[in-house]
């Protein structure tokens, strides 16, 4: 991990893209050098029991290469269930090109895919927009629309708070909403809202970079979605405790 | 009081503690810094020409082996003393395994021995040496440093002391206090994690026990007020310095705190202190508790005597203070960091191996809504509020001047003109997360932290001029820039534009003489510095002050006189090595 980071810092001296000749003499150097660098960050990698007993490793990704107005990012959040014998599955893995568009907001588009991560499995491809950055008050925020292949549109919605309980711990609140604004009866989306999960972690910075955390989380089924779930024989409701850690390099 | 037994002893003990310390800090203090002053004989009186070998190299840098670059073996370089009105001639060479180069900072020369690589020459190629060669026609403290890459954080920079054609420098003895921030973290990766990780040195936030605690003593309603203005605008209000105590070691002269520089006196003797903060990043207050300073000279160029207990010293900016020390006793040479999240201390005392009571950081400063440019209408010493803990703001409580003659003394003092500043109807794009929206002349402010002090702390208001400069045409022209960041981001940039947007330099017409107005949209301090010209603070004053790096509060407009008598390009840019780095930096072409 240390290597990597050293491997990008160094990634930080040599990056030039001369734009503009503030001097006299072309072969000089430029003065001050444009700059690149990247990071990747694991906002969640945890291991979590539910209420069912069942145990899962879920994980909520992010890595970006570029300057400070102009970024490539590729994010993935997923799951894997212990003991079910099946591979993991992609809640999404987006490659989007960035760009900042105002002092606290980036605009992303590009391309993903979700579904089981199994060669030769079927999986949902789409086209996603998000908006990405801090709100006033603080709030970390992820806000995507998707259009898969068959023009369903959905919407997702992240929020994340930090309340610092002192230098290197904190409180984190986290709210993720889905909605589809048309209904995609292939991948079990029925139009309206379809899921809410709210969580709260409490995490311990060992250092600014590693971050071991615990928390609960509780999500629910909403509207037609939830019926669908009870007719399965489901639960709408979920409850459980995570363990996990956040970190970036 | 102690009894004399035991006086004696520790006094013993103490010294030859001090003495053994001392000895092994020989070696890795810079050669011109022994304590003994100038009095004593001991000055490098610089060579002509002089040779400086730049290399990378082991040192005990506070008793840990660190990597720093060394001009001539030392870190920092040698002490160069010239004299005015002699041609300096300065062979550099490089060392290194990469182009380094020199920067004569708040010396008057032609543009192609500025030493600033891509903007006065190509820079100097590893194994190559330079021929520096200028007349010198100032006197007075200055300092050189690398204007390659990051290489000033490693310790390329050393004083540089001009002395006047007559050689009288008002004093019996002189000392040079070069400050700076050491840090045995790679330069890149620092820059590294201030780009992708805000708030990654700052471990002095607020958190919820502060706020709790502002409800318990304000209320509800007062601190939710307070609170959501900075949260909706994303911004910390204990956002300070960038990079902390967390990761430095604050140096004096090379020194760090358990070494424990030490100049020293004879009882009697006046004490010149030509003090130069040639840190990377760290604003420092500097005070000698128990001992008043007269500040002489400011960036070299002299001053009006003003004396103060307190001064804040800017990246890059040098003052120089005559001391007279009382009696025979040891005093703390003391700079705190702008943050308070660390300090470097020396000793100034009659002999090797004393020391003074060392006094405590000051509570964490926060910045108040003056900091926004939202205040217009607030009266001048309650501009920012302080530190939680407002009663314990010092660490010495016999200083002479109270509270009221301070407001008296504020009040007299001069203002700056009156400048109407227009921002661009949209703002300054993406590079910069605020604008101020009421910016006003804060020259008379010592600055967050020290608003409270019941002692005297000088302010740019109080610097006037030793005599009149030899232009005194009314500026025909006016030139506004605009500070402007995004912390978040760590964009740090003029009027929004990083200089590798900008297509093309600040043009200044030679001969001319032009007024530069600054607006700072930031919720920083900058030190923003001119090269190859003087900028005359516009601070009310006459004779106006003279300065070649001049540091703006947030939300603070400031005006300088220039006079455009040095054709060519010249750097222009944020004395904050990271600022500077990420953008803040232009060239200034006369022609």
């Amino acid at each position: 991990m240390r290597t990597l980071k050293i491997v990008m810092s160094l990634s930080l001296a040599g990056m030039s893209v001369p734009l503009f000749a503030g001097h006299a003499e072309d072969h000089w150097p430029e003065p001050i050098k444009s700059y690149r660098t990247g990071q990747v960050l694991f906002d969640r990698l945890e291991v979590t029991r539910t209420d069912n007993d069942e145990d899962l490793i879920v994980w909520d990704m992010l890595a970006w290469y570029g300057g400070d107005r102009n970024r490539i990012y590729f994010k993935s959040e997923g799951e894997n269930r212990s003991d079910d014998g099946e591979p993991a599955e992609l809640e999404s893995a987006e490659l989007l090109a960035s760009r900042l568009i105002a002092p606290f907001w980036e605009i992303q588009g590009g391309l993903g895919t979700r579904g089981s991560i199994a060669s030769g499995a079927e999986r949902e491809n789409y086209l996603v927009f998000s908006l990405f950055g801090m709100a006033p008050y603080r709030f970390e925020m992820d806000n995507s629309l998707t259009v898969n292949e068959d023009g369903d549109i959905a919407v997702n919605i992240e929020a994340e708070y930090d309340i610092r309980l002192s230098q290197l711990s904190y409180l984190q609140p986290r709210l993720e909403m889905g909605a589809a604004l048309t209904d995609a009866e292939e991948y079990d989306r029925p139009s309206g809202f379809n899921n809410v999960r709210m969580g709260l972690r409490y995490r311990y910075e060992l250092s600014r970079e590693l971050a071991p955390y615990i928390g609960v989380y509780w999500s629910r089924a909403l509207g037609d979605k939830a019926d669908r779930v009870r007719d399965q024989g489901g639960d709408e409701s979920e409850i459980g405790v995570v363990v996990g850690v956040r970190m970036w390099f | 009081m102690e009894k004399p037994i035991a006086e004696g002893r520790r006094r013993f003990i103490k010294s030859a503690i001090g003495t053994a310390s001392a000895l092994a800090l020989a070696k890795i203090a810079p050669a011109w810094a022994y304590p003994m002053g100038r009095s004593y004989g001991e000055v490098i009186k610089a060579d002509n020409p002089v040779d400086l070998h730049i290399r990378r190299e082991n040192l005990n840098i506070g008793g840990k082996i660190g990597r720093p670059i060394t001009i001539n073996g030392n870190m920092p370089g040698p002490l160069i003393r010239l004299k005015e009105g002699q041609r300096a001639r300065l062979n550099v060479t490089n060392a290194l395994d990469e182009d380094t180069s020199i920067h004569w900072h708040g010396i008057i020369l032609p543009e192609n021995m500025d030493g600033v690589p891509g903007v006065s020459f190509p820079g100097i190629k590893p194994g190559e040496t330079f021929h520096y060669e200028y007349d010198v026609q100032q006197s007075g403290t200055y300092w050189y440093h690398s204007h390659s890459g990051l290489q000033e954080q490693l310790g390329h920079l050393g004083p540089l002391v001009i002395d006047p054609g007559d050689g009288d420098i008002g004093a019996d003895r002189e000392h040079v206090i070069i400050l700076s921030d050491w840090t045995f973290e790679d330069p890149y990766e620092v820059f590294r994690n201030l780009t992708v990780a805000e708030g990654y040195y700052n471990y002095q936030q607020r958190t919820l026990g502060d706020t709790l605690a502002d409800i318990r003593s304000q209320g509800l309603a007062k601190t939710w007020e307070e609170r959501s203005m900075w949260n909706r605008m994303r911004m910390s209000a204990r956002d300070l310095l960038d990079v902390t105590g967390s990761t430095y070691t604050y140096l004096m002269n090379g020194r760090d705190n358990a070494t424990n520089w030490t100049a020293l006196y004879k009882p009697g003797e006046k004490i010149r202190l030509r003090i130069i903060n040639g840190s990377a990043m760290s604003f420092f207050d500097f005070r000698i508790p128990g001992l008043e300073m007269t500040v002489v000279s400011a960036d070299g160029q002299p001053v009006k005597p003003v004396t103060v207990d307190e001064f804040r010293i800017g990246v890059a900016e040098t003052y120089d203070v005559i001391v007279t020390p009382k009696g025979d006793r040891p005093y703390t040479l003391f700079a705190e960091s702008l943050d308070r999240s660390g300090y470097v201390r020396g000793t100034l005392s009659t002999e090797l191996g004393q020391e003074a009571i060392v006094p405590e950081l000051r509570p964490v400063p926060e910045r108040g809504m003056a900091a926004m440019g939202m205040s217009h209408e607030m009266s001048g010493m309650d501009m920012e509020s302080s530190g939680r803990d407002k009663s314990g703001m010092d660490g010495h409580h016999d200083m002479p001047e109270g509270q009221g003659a301070k407001m008296a003394m504020a009040s007299q003092r001069p203002s700056a003109p009156d400048l109407g500043v227009e921002h661009a109807p949209g703002g300054h794009g993406p590079g910069a997360a605020m604008i101020a929206r009421q910016p006003v002349s804060r020259l008379n402010e010592p600055g967050v932290g020290l608003e409270e002090a019941t002692h005297r702390v000088l302010v740019y208001g109080d610097l006037i001029g030793a005599h009149p400069w030899p232009d005194e045409r009314e500026p025909v022209r006016d030139i506004e820039l605009h500070l402007t960041g995004n912390m978040e981001k760590y964009m740090w940039s003029f009027d929004g534009l990083k200089f590798t947007e900008v297509d093309g330099p600040v043009e200044f017409h030679y001969g001319e003489r032009l007024r530069l107005i600054m607006v700072n949209d930031t919720m920083m301090d900058h030190p923003i510095h001119l090269h190859g010209m003087w900028m005359e603070l516009e601070n009310g004053q006459y004779p106006r002050p003279r300065k070649h790096t001049i540091s703006l509060k947030p939300s603070e407009v400031v005006s300088l006189q220039i006079s455009a008598d040095a054709p060519g390009s010249w750097a222009f840019h944020c004395h904050l090595l990271y600022h500077m780095k990420a953008g803040m930096f232009r060239v200034v072409n006369v022609s």
